[in-house]
């Protein structure tokens, strides 16, 4: 009997005609050559760089979120394209559509399973990857531009999901919608319900919350607008992005800092590839048993006349829904995530550190690493709140607590400045007042050359806090739980405020560190907001009824 | 680990997850249930041809017996394309498909193997399954192809299958004439029950009736989302409280209909009398106490009759059947006046026969004791709770007749019905004016009949 010659056997099919036209190179030889060849000679691969270094391939450097983000989005559009077979975008049809997917499909209930759950990992995904790039400073000249790219590409990710959201045509798709766009109503200018909309001619039929809509209300073209956009439009775009943004990384080169100045790169092949690899195949299994054992929701059909109680906004955007409790729907929903996006894309020109590029460094980079993780932080203990302690009527309900006890409703509300707040001048006072607080807590950190001692700082504000708090409780008018509302909300909003920025960015140039601060009080007025209507019932602090613009 | 074990473990595991998936998938709960009946009705067939004589017909038998053994496995479903329902009900059930079983019929006797009973009545015969589909009359979710929620016993599917005599609701639908119908005997006694009791006179049904409390003309769509879980864990049905979730099939609209006749609907519905959580008092229920003139079987058939008062469903007029025009029965004024008071409903608020006015939540009766800032909160809500509807022969006697008739045209407002306490909960409930409700002569009657029963004052004034 002869022998098996594998070898021989695998040269032979190498070196066929119809093997050597699909793929290019010769025999496999393992050389640098070879490995090089790998990369460059095959198109899906040859947007890597060839060689790496070393740092770049640790998990604990990259925590493989980049790479995690793209393989569900690969997964997103495999199964969203399976799913499209089946699904008709008509409010008579969707439902039953889905509800035919979940009873008589073969492999139906999986499919959307998997594709709702993977565009929720997507979106943590996208988000870790984000902070991990932002810890090691890789957005940092000369990445400055697909950190950009990055940002829009996570605004996108979450609209894609969002979009996505309306397409069972359920209770919770409508309502989760409709609190989404009332949002966008509330736009200055463009939304109806927003400052200065009415003065501009705006109305509830040709807003921009008209245009996303298509209609008044959320219905037949809403359902078709956001299915376009969601399988269409918004999918190209975000293909376009991604070659740019992987482009980009090729080109400015991975951010990973060498170990050592005269350490040699490693080959992408297959070190890189390798890991890509199996961060992919983790993920996908990850989702795929997920999605065995978890089933998608599904609620009742989409019924306009019957709103549910609490109607939530999908979970990524329930911390601005949470924010509705202290601010209008302008600020809430349209100032603030404007000013994230915008504050993400403007951090790597004001951030002028030149430390800690390709690294993890706290210590290099105290003021950035803190503020950014605390926005962080605030985001998703927003929507922990928004999401797990709001019951009916968004009432506070503890975990414990059964959503069929009733709550009182909330206290009765006042306002500090404005024609219904403390005397009948008050809102000629509040707007002078109001500018003058924030200008001199905007220039204040900068005008004090000498860096204060931030213990001794701190003691002295908490000090003074506590001794108003003091007051307070003795004259009875405030409570302990007050007075602890009082001194942590006051005592976080100076340290992040104004300690912090007076010890790290006085020494910055004029521009820069305006918008810096613009930033950082923004999002201390979250702290501060809630703070007031927490201990004192404040609904607004300034309120200017006529443009509708309430603070 | 090594990359080159995690490249092989991970694809084994994600070839593992998918053939767990498609086995998930495939094996579908429907599967052994359809499997089974094949099984079942080839046997049945083969025992057939064993003991039949003829050997064409035995052998036809055996043929038939295995062609069933093998049949196919696949979701069986009826398109009721009038109705708008597409029913899979007849995957597991299905000694109810036609297709699979022609004639109907079959001995076997347990769900869901069974053959549909009574397919020889006329009422079987009137709705063939091909064009009704089992969801028209039965209700449940027809789409599903699992137990539970095909039946409709999972959260967020709001008209589960009904329950025993409940059933006649459907009947209701498109029977106009459900009222002399053989088979909907049951929801004909609820409407008489909801009429004897003068639940018409609060609650109108498409705009015939009172308009004090909800028109329950499509009370079986009510969405769940309007009533609080809150209220449905107060009720009590057969003394037993309802389990204490949504999914079980126990909060459902007929329960919840239920719970005001077998509860005192104060107690399902306290809303806020005290201003504990609102900022105003808010008043619990409005509705009367039944649970002492209504037996639990009594209360069953209104539900019935209730299950088919709906809108959402929209059947085409072909399907409806028109009743024939009910006739006044022709009587003196005194008994016509009796005969009206009946008709409206007023029995619902002043009682039957007129003879006691029902409980009014901070109403005033002679019962009570007069209003006292000292009182606590329970003796308050003692005092409120024996408010009461005024007892109409007490007060007809300081009425004429033309000032009655007025009175009845005009109702009492909201804001005019006598309170125990003043800074007692809002709204009250009032006496809805019947102008152009009850005819110019029903009213003359009506007034007659009322000053007849009036007690004559004997003060001597």
């Amino acid at each position: 009997m002869p022998t098996l010659d594998l070898e021989k056997i695998k040269k032979e099919i190498i070196d066929s005609q119809l093997w050597r036209s699909v793929f290019r190179g010769g025999v496999w030889k393992d050389t640098p050559r070879d490995r090089a060849g790998h990369i460059i000679g095959n198109v899906w691969l040859h947007l890597h760089p060839v060689k790496l270094r070393p740092r770049a391939l640790k998990w604990t450097y990259t925590w493989g979120m980049g790479g995690i983000s793209f393989a569900l989005y690969l997964l997103l559009t495999l199964t969203g394209v399976a799913l499209m077979f089946y699904y008709r975008p008509t409010i008579g049809l969707a439902y039953r559509d889905i509800k035919d997917l979940e009873f008589a499909v073969t492999l139906g209930m999986f499919l959307r399973n998997a594709h709702r759950w993977a565009a929720q990992a997507m979106i943590i995904a996208v988000i870790a990857h984000m902070v991990r790039v932002f810890l090691t400073g890789a957005y940092k000249k000369p990445r400055e531009f697909n950190w950009g790219i990055g940002v829009l590409l996570l605004t996108l990710t979450l609209f894609l999901s969002f979009t996505g959201y309306l397409l069972p045509w359920d209770q919770l798709a409508i309502w989760a919608v409709t609190v989404g766009t009332n949002m966008a109503g509330a736009t200055p200018v463009l939304g109806n319900e927003g400052p200065l909309g009415a003065l501009v001619g705006m109305r509830i039929n040709n807003d921009v919350r008209f245009t996303l809509l298509g209609g008044t209300m959320v219905g037949e073209n809403t359902l078709l607008r956001f299915y376009v956009m969601h399988c269409v439009a918004v999918p190209l775009l975000v293909g376009i992005l991604l070659i740019l943004h992987f482009w980009r990384i090729r080109k400015d080169s991975f951010s990973a800092a060498p170990y050592t100045a005269t350490e040699e790169k490693v080959d992408v092949w297959p070190h890189l590839v390798k890991r890509e690899y199996i961060a992919a195949a983790g993920t996908t299994l990850f989702i795929m048993i997920w999605s065995i054992l978890q089933n998608a929701p599904l609620e009742a059909i989409a019924n306009p006349n019957v709103t549910t109680n609490p109607s939530k906004a999908p979970w990524y955007f329930v911390g601005l829904q949470e924010l509705l409790v202290y601010f209008d729907p302008w600020i809430a929903g349209v100032v603030m995530p404007g000013l994230i996006i915008v504050g993400l894309v403007a951090i790597p020109y004001i951030d002028t550190n030149p430390k800690g590029v390709g690294y993890y460094a706290w210590k290099e980079r105290p003021f950035a690493n803190t503020l950014f993780m605390l926005g962080v932080v605030m985001w998703f203990v927003l929507i922990y709140i928004g999401n797990s302690l709001r019951g009916p009527n968004y009432a506070w309900y503890w975990p414990w607590e059964s959503w069929y006890m009733l709550k009182a409703a909330p206290a009765p509300t006042w306002s500090v400045f404005g024609p219904k707040g403390a005397g009948s001048y008050s809102m000629l006072i509040g707007i002078p007042l109001m500018g003058a607080v924030s200008a001199a807590w905007m220039l204040l950190p900068k005008l004090i050359q000498k860096e204060l001692d931030g213990k001794k700082t701190m003691g002295a504000f908490l000090g003074l806090v506590a001794v108003f708090a003091a007051a307070g409780l003795a004259m009875g008018k405030m409570g302990a739980a007050e007075g602890g509302f009082l001194l942590f909300f006051l005592g976080a909003s100076f340290y992040f405020g104004f300690v912090l920025p007076q010890r790290h960015i006085r020494a910055l140039d004029w521009p820069r560190y305006l918008v810096t601060m613009i930033l950082v009080i923004s999002t201390m007025s979250v702290l501060l907001k809630m703070c007031a209507r927490l201990a004192f019932n404040i609904k607004y602090v300034l309120t200017i009824p006529s443009i509708s613009m309430n603070f | 680990m090594s990359y080159r074990k995690a490249f092989i473990v991970s694809n084994a595991l994600m070839l593992a997850a998918f053939v767990w998936a498609f086995a998930k998938d495939f094996y579908a709960p429907w599967r052994p249930y359809q499997a089974k009946y094949y099984q079942m009705a080839a046997d049945v067939m083969e025992k057939q041809a064993a003991v039949e004589k003829d050997p064409t017909k035995a052998s036809n038998l055996m043929a038939e017996a295995r062609k069933m053994r093998h049949s196919p496995m696949e979701i069986k479903q009826i398109i009721a394309v009038d109705l708008g329902r597409f029913d899979r009900c007849v995957t597991c059930h299905v000694g109810m498909d036609e297709y699979t079983n022609t004639t109907l019929k079959n001995d076997f006797t347990e769900n869901p193997y069974k053959a549909h009973p009574k397919v020889d009545t006329a009422l079987i015969k009137a709705h063939p399954f091909s064009k009704f589909g089992c969801t028209s009359c039965h209700s449940g979710q027809g789409l599903a192809t699992q137990v539970e929620p095909a039946h409709g016993w999972v959260k967020h599917w709001e008209k589960p299958m009904l329950k025993g005599v409940t059933i006649q609701g459907s009947c209701v639908k498109c029977h106009d004439n459900f009222e002399t119908l053989k088979g909907a005997e049951v929801a004909a006694a609820g409407k008489k029950l909801f009429n004897r009791h003068g639940c018409q006179g609060c609650h109108a049904i498409n705009g015939r009736g009172g308009v004090t409390s909800v028109d329950l003309g499509d009370i079986a769509d009510k969405p769940f989302e309007r009533i609080s879980g809150y209220n449905f864990m107060r009720v009590r049905i057969d003394g037993k409280e309802l389990a204490n979730e949504h999914h079980d099939s126990h909060w459902n609209i007929q329960n919840w209909i239920l719970a005001h006749l077998v509860n005192d609907p104060v107690e399902v519905t306290p809303n806020d009398p005290f201003a504990h959580l609102n900022s105003e008092p808010i008043s619990p229920s409005g509705m009367p106490d039944f649970t002492k003139e209504i037996s639990r079987a009594e209360a069953d058939a209104i539900v019935a009759y209730l299950s088919g008062m709906t809108k959402e469903e929209v059947i085409p007029y072909r399907y409806h059947v028109a009743a024939a025009p009910v006739k006044e029965p022709a009587l003196s004024a005194v008994a016509h006046g009796k005969f009206v008071y009946a008709k409206y409903g007023c029995q619902g608020c002043h009682g039957l026969d007129a003879k006691q006015g029902r409980r009014r939540f901070n109403g005033s009766s002679n019962a009570q004791k007069p209003y006292d800032e000292k009182m606590s909160e329970t003796e308050r809500y003692e005092q409120m709770n024996i408010g009461a509807e005024p007892t109409l022969p007490d007060l007809m006697g300081t009425y004429t007749h033309e000032e009655l008739v007025k009175k009845i045209e005009a109702g009492v407002p909201a804001s005019d019905a006598t309170r125990w306490s003043l800074k007692g909960p809002m709204p009250m409930v009032y006496m809805p004016a019947w102008r152009g409700k009850i005819s110019k002569q029903e009213l003359d009657d009506l007034a007659t009949w009322l000053l007849s029963i009036a007690k004559k004052d004997d003060s001597g004034f």
